[in-house]
């Protein structure tokens, strides 16, 4: 009787040391998921294109869609850029009823965001870079910057998107077309 | 000698299937910590910023999720009705009330995935706010169903669970001081087909 008391205790104390590490599993398991997953936007996005190339997001462009879950009535670009090679410009030429941006970074945490209201005269032209860049820039500003705005990202890698609002069908084309036009290049400087 | 190889084991085995499964579980719910309520309405103005939550963040990795950013909009999900019922996609739903400041809005009935509801038709399940039509007080009456419907009608299709994602764009709602007195519109079960 004694002996059965005394294994049963042994039994319920591993049972609370194996519940104590649980919780210990579960804050690790939490905090590296972001670290190792092969699942995250910039790792999809890596398997469709390369850096400094505009990839449609939406399905409309054929096949699965790269990105989940955009509007339906919103098209979607992305375009990976490193900022340690340097600085890169965003340009789209061309006027949308609706268009944002969004700059993430590595890990898909959205650090920058602005639309169409916030750009000279509705066209996007944006250039990103690091605060050391941004400091060698304002020495003295190149002429064709005027009128770009300057996304300052304390990062290295990260991903450009843009959205556009698709009211209806009649826009698809010109929509798509503000899309093809649209260019991410490294900017030298 | 082998009692005590036989607990270790035991110990290991609730350690390593108990954290990892309570992981799983906690990204697979979709009811999130830091969602904020609004009637029916659920939203995480939280998701994809650098102040996110662990949970979040490891969602959004997990599932490759690029959030929409302050700027741009904030997305509003409904996954019951004004009863307290799961919406069903073979269910008729009116969506009525007025709706918060914002250069426009898009709805759209989606599936589990949250991506729009497939259509057998050559009509997306989604509207917006520039292609409907206004009651005199400026709010909107939505009929969301299998069958054409007069006014506005949301087109929804299929069976199984459904979820309505409210979308505003270039809205102050999006600051978190904005979000505090904003009132969405009901979502009212009208019907099924059996």
């Amino acid at each position: 009787m004694r002996s059965l008391y005394a294994a049963m205790r042994r039994v319920f104390h591993a049972v609370l040391l194996g519940l104590l590490g649980a919780g210990i599993v579960h804050i690790v398991v939490l905090f590296l998921v972001p670290e190792f997953s092969e699942r995250d936007a910039w790792s999809r996005l890596s398997m469709a294109s390369d850096l400094y190339k505009m990839t449609r997001l939406d399905a409309e462009a054929g096949g699965a869609p790269v990105v989940k879950s955009v509007d339906p009535l919103f098209y979607a670009t992305a375009c990976r850029f490193d900022l340690g090679e340097g600085m890169v410009r965003i340009k789209a030429p061309g006027h949308v009823p609706f268009w944002s941006v969004s700059v993430y970074d590595r890990s898909g945490h959205n650090i920058y965001s602005f639309n169409d209201h916030t750009a000279t005269g509705g066209v996007l032209d944006a250039v990103v870079l690091t605060p050391a860049q941004m400091i060698d820039v304002r020495k003295e500003l190149p002429e064709e910057l005027q009128g770009a705005i300057f996304v300052e990202a304390p990062i290295e890698e990260g991903i450009f998107v843009i959205r556009a609002f698709v009211p209806d069908d009649s826009w698809k084309p010109s929509v798509s077309r503000f899309f093809e036009q649209s260019s991410c290049e490294l900017q030298d400087f | 000698m082998l009692k005590n190889a036989f607990l270790t084991l035991l110990s290991l085995a609730i350690a390593i299937v108990g954290g990892g499964g309570s992981v799983w579980y906690a990204l697979k719910v979709q009811d999130g910590v830091g969602a904020i309520r609004i009637g029916q309405w659920r939203a995480f103005p939280d998701i994809g910023t650098p102040s996110a939550d662990p949970y979040s963040k490891a969602r959004v990795a997990r599932e490759g999720v690029l959030a929409l950013g302050r700027a741009e909009g904030l997305s509003f999900v409904a996954e019951r009705d004004a009863g307290g019922a799961e919406l069903k996609r073979e269910c008729t739903y009116t969506i009525e009330g007025g709706f918060p400041t914002a250069r426009f809005w898009t709805l759209y009935a989606a599936d589990q995935s949250l991506g729009v509801v497939e259509t057998s038709r050559p009509r997306l399940a989604a509207l917006q706010s520039y292609g409907v039509v206004r009651q005199p007080d400026n709010s909107v009456i939505i009929s969301a169903g299998h069958r054409p419907m007069p006014g506005n009608w949301l087109l929804t299709d299929g069976f199984g669970r459904m979820y309505f994602v409210l979308t505003f764009y270039d809205t102050p709602i999006a600051s978190s001081t904005g979000l505090s007195d904003v009132s969405l519109p009901r979502i009212v079960k009208v019907g099924c087909d059996a």
